[in-house]
């Protein structure tokens, strides 16, 4: 387990410093502009996937694959049959248990990037549902309170340093990211979070990874299916989803949904 | 030479002449409400969709009839124009209408072959926002477990609000579109963009035809059983 541990932490320093490295210009161009969709000017502005990059395709293309092959021979069958065992309400706390171990993580990023009100909800989220929400099994902070959920991730941390995104990266078995988002998703997850604390070897990773992942996966069955169908280059398509779903996340300067009018 | 100059001249000035005169007519006229447009017609959409003779048209026949009634609020033609960009304009009138009618075709067999994603969802009208010509009007998608904001981007054309773009979870259409054309107009030209997209809506028909056969099946069933 250590020597996972520490290989980990190898790799991940070794891709920081390659992210640190590429021009962080990239970045900053791409995470400022904020999104109008009633302006024109919108729809001719340049494309985030543009201005990162994609210097790997083929090898992303052939990940893509890979991924499409597992994800339909293999996950998708699995998950759907995991779907029909197991009820919606228990999935969902499954997914809010493995969610709510990794607030703290949460906070520490949104305090890092001076979102302070963003880690205030997030400490109160973490508290609420670990003691009313029986181990965050459920989301009173959420539904009761109004504490909704917000992200904040290392890769959004050190885009606010001013480290870039480096290209676009689609990594087996998991999926769409950048060089620097996916170097901070590899600490959030596998450092930082407990539930990967209590295993032991490389093989209670996996599993736990891949449970909590089908898990994830039941939830949003089909959504993948769709894109595939709407779209004549799922590839560019799946890309371009990422980026624009990734800029809508982070930009908090716009409001959220839940206020009515 | 010189007379069309002149004319085109004229016409400058007569519109710029008017121009205040429209604007001021427009600003005049109170702007229509794009809630109140959307909601009907989204409402008459779904209710085309959930009919039962809808559901047993295997053959698409009724497709025509839900693109004709999309048509009413939905712009093809905006939408196309913004999913080939700046391309747009190098395009003759007839590439622009082969592709208008093969992007709408692929739209219809898209999102109609998605029908039972409505049957059991509620669509609630949240905010709207209008700035100028153009609206947003956001909507979540709402089922008994999940809610999905959709957004309906649209353009004031005479008295009725025209969407061009739909926004799902902060996902453009139109801008996901446009990255794929552009990667195809740049590899195979127009051409083959409209190879592609004849590919594309061809896949689709075949599976909305396979779809048709499991659905008499599984009712042949509920008939027998």
């Amino acid at each position: 387990m250590k020597i996972f541990l520490r290989l980990f932490i190898v790799t991940v320093c070794l891709l920081l410093t390659c992210g640190a490295l590429i021009p962080t210009a990239v970045s900053m161009a791409a995470d400022d502009g904020v999104v109008d969709f009633l302006d024109d000017e919108f729809y001719e502005s340049e494309l985030d996937s543009v201005q990162v990059g994609d210097p790997l395709e083929p090898f992303n293309r052939a990940m893509f694959k890979l991924n499409d092959f597992t994800y339909t021979w293999v996950f998708n069958p699995v998950a759907t049959g995991y779907s029909h065992i197991v009820p919606w309400d228990i999935r969902a706390a499954v997914g809010n248990f493995f969610y709510n171990l990794q607030e703290p993580v949460r906070v520490v990023n949104a305090l890092l990037q001076a979102r302070f009100s963003d880690a205030g909800t997030l400490l109160v989220r973490f508290v609420v549902n670990t003691t009313g929400g029986v181990a965050g099994l459920g989301d009173p902070a959420g539904r009761e309170l109004g504490f909704k959920a917000v992200d904040a991730t290392l890769g959004e941390t050190l885009g606010v340093w001013g480290i870039g995104d480096g290209f676009y990266l689609v990594v087996p078995f998991y999926g769409s990211t950048t060089l620097r988002d996916f170097s901070g998703t590899v600490v959030d997850g596998l450092v930082m979070s407990p539930y990967y604390w209590w295993a032991d070897g490389w093989e209670e990773v996996a599993a736990i990874y891949l449970s909590k992942e089908l898990n994830k996966l039941s939830l949003h069955l089909g959504e993948y299916e769709d894109m595939k169908q709407l779209s004549f280059d799922p590839y560019i398509a799946l890309r371009n989803g990422y980026f624009q779903y990734r800029k809508k996340i982070r930009d908090y300067s716009t409001p959220s949904y839940e206020d009515k009018q | 030479m010189k007379v069309t100059i002149k004319y085109y001249l004229t016409i400058f000035a007569v519109t710029l002449l008017l121009s205040p005169l429209v604007f001021h007519g427009t600003a005049l006229a109170a702007t229509p409400d794009p809630t109140e447009q959307l909601k009907p017609f989204l409402d008459r959409i779904v209710a085309e969709l959930k009919s039962d003779e809808f559901k047993q048209d295997l053959s698409c026949r009724q497709c025509k009839r839900i693109v004709d009634l999309a048509s009413e609020h939905f712009d093809f033609y905006e939408m196309s124009k913004r999913v080939l960009g700046k391309q747009w304009r190098t395009l003759s009138k007839q590439q622009k209408d082969q592709f208008v009618s093969h992007f709408t075709k692929l739209l219809q067999y898209a999102y109609i072959g998605k029908v039972e994603d409505y049957v059991d969802k509620k669509i609630e009208f949240k905010k709207q926002r209008i700035k100028g010509n153009r609206a947003e009007v956001q909507t979540l998608l709402v089922d008994a477990n999940k809610s999905i904001p959709v957004s309906y981007i649209m353009i004031l054309k005479g008295d009725k609000w025209m969407a061009y773009d739909i926004v799902v979870e902060g996902v453009s259409l139109v801008r996901n579109y446009m990255e794929q054309v552009r990667s195809i107009l740049h590899d195979e030209k127009f051409p083959g963009l409209i190879a592609q997209l004849e590919k594309k809506v061809q896949e689709l028909e075949e599976e909305k035809n396979k779809q048709g056969a499991t659905a008499t099946e599984s009712t042949s069933n509920l008939d027998a059983g």
